[in-house]
């Protein structure tokens, strides 16, 4: 799992399509809604027309005798018994059903059919000054709920029928509490589903990731697992194995070329080496004994320059063999300290080491040798007489520091930012431009990085960062 | 002492045998991996020099087949690379050794040294080395020149113990680094020299015969001139 979960492409990819998936159903929820809505009004208006219909012509009908309001009151209840959830759950009445009939005509009052306080209706009901036609939403005084009333006009008799909006409300208000537990629901296995669907395609991009990082710095030979369907990754790892089989080829031939010019050309000096050597060998001659040395000095020499480009061709293409293995890199530099101490005091110069104890890194040790001594060797023969030259290495946030630092001239100006270039060298020094350069290449073979900077006096500062090796916990 | 030398440049495998005939041993060249192979399997040799870039078959190889065939005798691989294989490293750790060209003979001939101490029965280790007036104990580290005890480092104690070892014979300054510190690198600049003058300082002082002796363009010697 990688240390910070936000910054991951597969959380930032399950948010934006959780807040995509959330925001589609929460708008198709809406429609659904009001859609529903509006049929449960349609229905109830339906029935509240049909009704006051109904109950309009039955007051019409009945004669106006002794026995009209108790026919009429009859009728009415028995169509608010039609009313669903009138009743709750304890069985008392919730009075969502009222009627009221009045006739100019009796002296008797209004006919009321519904809850006790009757006053409440009819002053909301004159307030709102009906009118015959579809029905209307009124508000009573002591109810929560508007209610849905119809008005009637039939020989001169009004008939209002009312329903209360509460069974509706209480319908939708149910709807919307389901739906939004199962929207939490929803929302959140959405959620875990595209962050697992896009952690398990995006951990195969990590592993092509990791391998391809693997192969770069150890062994050209491994290659990505291709698997057998073609989806986008499979293809990713397809052209990362073609890429590296011409980086492969490449980088043979390169070692093939190196390799045979490494042979032709050393191949006679050996052979002139060994001659001249021998010769040495033969006591007397003292006459030629100082030029055959002298010979054999530059033929060292020559085969050093031949060394180091045909190693420094392999570091830069990536053509090294690294032979990795925990390597105590404070052991390594002490003990080249202890070589170049005394070359170091012979000139003069005052070195000082700052050395953490036990700085372990993934090196190859021949290699990280040569790196470090290739550094004591560039002070010992840029620096003028009587120097100081401090070395420090410690470890930091999981990077291995090695520091080389001097008061001399620094390093010239016409070299600036080239110091690790291949045979980029200041005007008046004797080496032949190939040490940074073959210095940086290794420590970027090992994953690593090689920096120049002058020091606050102006001496030259060259800063290694290695990776330090981790520890494997090996659990028994 | 039987070696077995297999180098395809003639020039220098008349070179090598000439030395090493030379040097006291008795020397069988071949020119190609088959030919070399086939003298291989007499079990005759106590040592192979072998060189990595052979015509028909990888130098590495051919030890492989030597070795699958029963063949144990040390080798000491000659290559022209001076990076080394790995593999060759990982031969290095089974007890054979390589060299890189141009070599020094007297590189060579130590090296084939050690190789034929290690394939034989381990020596009994003398504790003390003594060379013309020079005394080393190697168990108190103390280093006599006639009745005078010198003051030594127990770098140059190291230096002048390997020096000692190798009385009479020329040790080059990779030698040297590769003895006493155990560093295989090839230093432009005058590191060893250094170290040799500070012990030959201590050594040799105001004596009429010095000890320490230095072959220019080889190496140093310790011998009593």
């Amino acid at each position: 799992m990688p240390k910070n979960l936000r910054a991951t492409a597969a959380w930032r990819i399950s948010i934006w399509t959780t807040l995509a998936f959330a925001l589609g159903t929460a708008v198709a929820f809406s429609i659904v809604y009001f859609l529903v809505a509006q049929g449960i009004r349609e229905r109830s208006d339906t029935w509240l027309t049909g009704e006051a219909e109904v109950l309009a012509q039955v007051s019409v009908d009945t004669p106006s005798d002794h026995l009209y309001k108790r026919i009429v009151r009859e009728v009415a209840e028995l169509a608010t018994q039609e009313v669903p959830d009138e009743r709750n759950a304890r069985g008392e009445r919730l009075n969502s059903v009222f009627f009221l009939a009045t006739n100019p005509n009796n002296s008797e009052g209004p006919l009321w059919v519904g809850p006790s306080s009757k006053d409440a209706f009819v002053t909301a009901i004159q307030r709102a000054k009906l009118v015959p036609g579809p029905p209307k939403s009124i508000a009573v005084e002591g109810y929560r709920q508007t209610f849905r009333v119809v008005v009637k006009v039939q020989n001169e008799r009004t008939v209002y029928l009312g329903l209360s909006d509460r069974g509706a409300k209480h319908l939708l208000h149910t709807l919307a509490r389901r739906f939004l537990m199962v929207w939490g629901g929803m929302f959140l296995l959405g959620f875990l589903i595209s962050y697992w669907s896009a952690r398990r395609t995006l951990l195969r991009v990590e592993r092509i990731t990791e391998t391809v990082a693997r192969i770069g710095t150890e062994d050209l030979e491994e290659r990505l697992p291709e698997p057998v369907n073609s989806d986008e990754i499979s293809r990713l790892a397809k052209t990362f194995n073609r890429m590296l089989d011409r980086l492969q080829s490449s980088v043979n031939q390169l070692r093939t070329v190196t390799g045979a010019v490494a042979h032709d050309l050393k191949s006679p000096v050996t052979l002139i080496r060994g001659t001249l050597e021998s010769a040495l060998c033969d006591e007397g001659n003292e006459k030629w004994r100082d030029s055959v040395g002298e010979a054999i000095e530059g033929l060292d020499r020559l085969s050093q320059l031949l060394n180091t480009t045909l190693d420094l061709a392999e570091a830069e293409a990536g053509a090294l063999h690294l032979d990795r293995r925990p390597v105590d890199f404070s052991d390594v530099v002490r003990q080249l300290v202890d070589i170049y101490q005394p070359a170091m005091a012979e000139r003069h110069h005052e070195v000082t080491s700052d050395l953490e104890e036990h700085v372990v890194v993934d090196a190859d040790l021949p290699l990280l040798n040569r790196v470090v001594s290739n550094l004591l060797e560039n002070e010992l023969t840029h620096l003028p007489v009587g120097c100081r030259v401090s070395i420090r290495l410690h470890s930091h946030q999981g990077s291995a520091e090695f520091v080389i630092e001097d008061n001399g001239p620094g390093f010239p100006l016409e070299i600036g930012d080239r110091a690790f270039e291949r045979f980029v060298k200041g005007k008046h020094s004797p080496g032949h431009g190939l040490g940074l350069a073959f210095v940086d290449a290794v420590v970027q073979a090992h994953g690593g990085a090689a920096r120049i900077s002058e020091s606050a006096g102006g001496g030259a500062v060259v800063t290694l960062s290695l990776p330090v090796h981790v520890l494997e916990v090996v659990s028994t | 002492m039987r070696l077995l030398l297999v180098e395809d440049d003639v020039s220098i495998q008349q070179f090598l045998k000439r030395a090493l005939v030379e040097a006291g041993y008795q020397v069988d060249a071949a020119s190609t991996a088959k030919a070399g192979e086939t003298m291989a399997l007499e079990g005759i040799h106590d040592v192979f020099i072998i060189d990595l870039g052979l015509p028909d078959l990888d130098g590495l190889d051919l030890i492989a087949r030597c070795r699958a065939q029963g063949s144990s005798a040390p080798v000491l691989i000659l290559s022209a690379r001076r990076s080394v294989d790995e593999r060759v490293r990982g031969l290095e750790q089974g007890g054979d050794d390589y060299l890189t060209k141009p070599f020094a003979l007297s590189e060579l001939l130590a090296r084939l040294r050690n190789l034929l101490r290690r394939a034989t029965v381990p020596q009994y280790e003398s504790v003390r080395l003594q060379a013309a007036d020079l005394q080393l104990d190697l168990v108190r580290r103390e280093a006599r020149r006639g009745d005078h005890l010198l003051q030594l480092t127990p770098q140059e104690f190291s230096l002048l113990e390997y020096l000692c070892r190798n009385e009479g014979r020329v040790v080059t300054r990779t030698m040297i680094l590769d003895h006493v510190w155990r560093m295989r690198i090839d230093p432009a600049t005058n590191v060893v020299d250094v170290h040799i003058y500070r012990l030959r300082s201590k050594v040799d002082h105001d004596t009429p015969r010095p000890l320490i002796h230095t072959i220019r363009g080889v190496g140093y010697v310790l011998k009593n001139a």
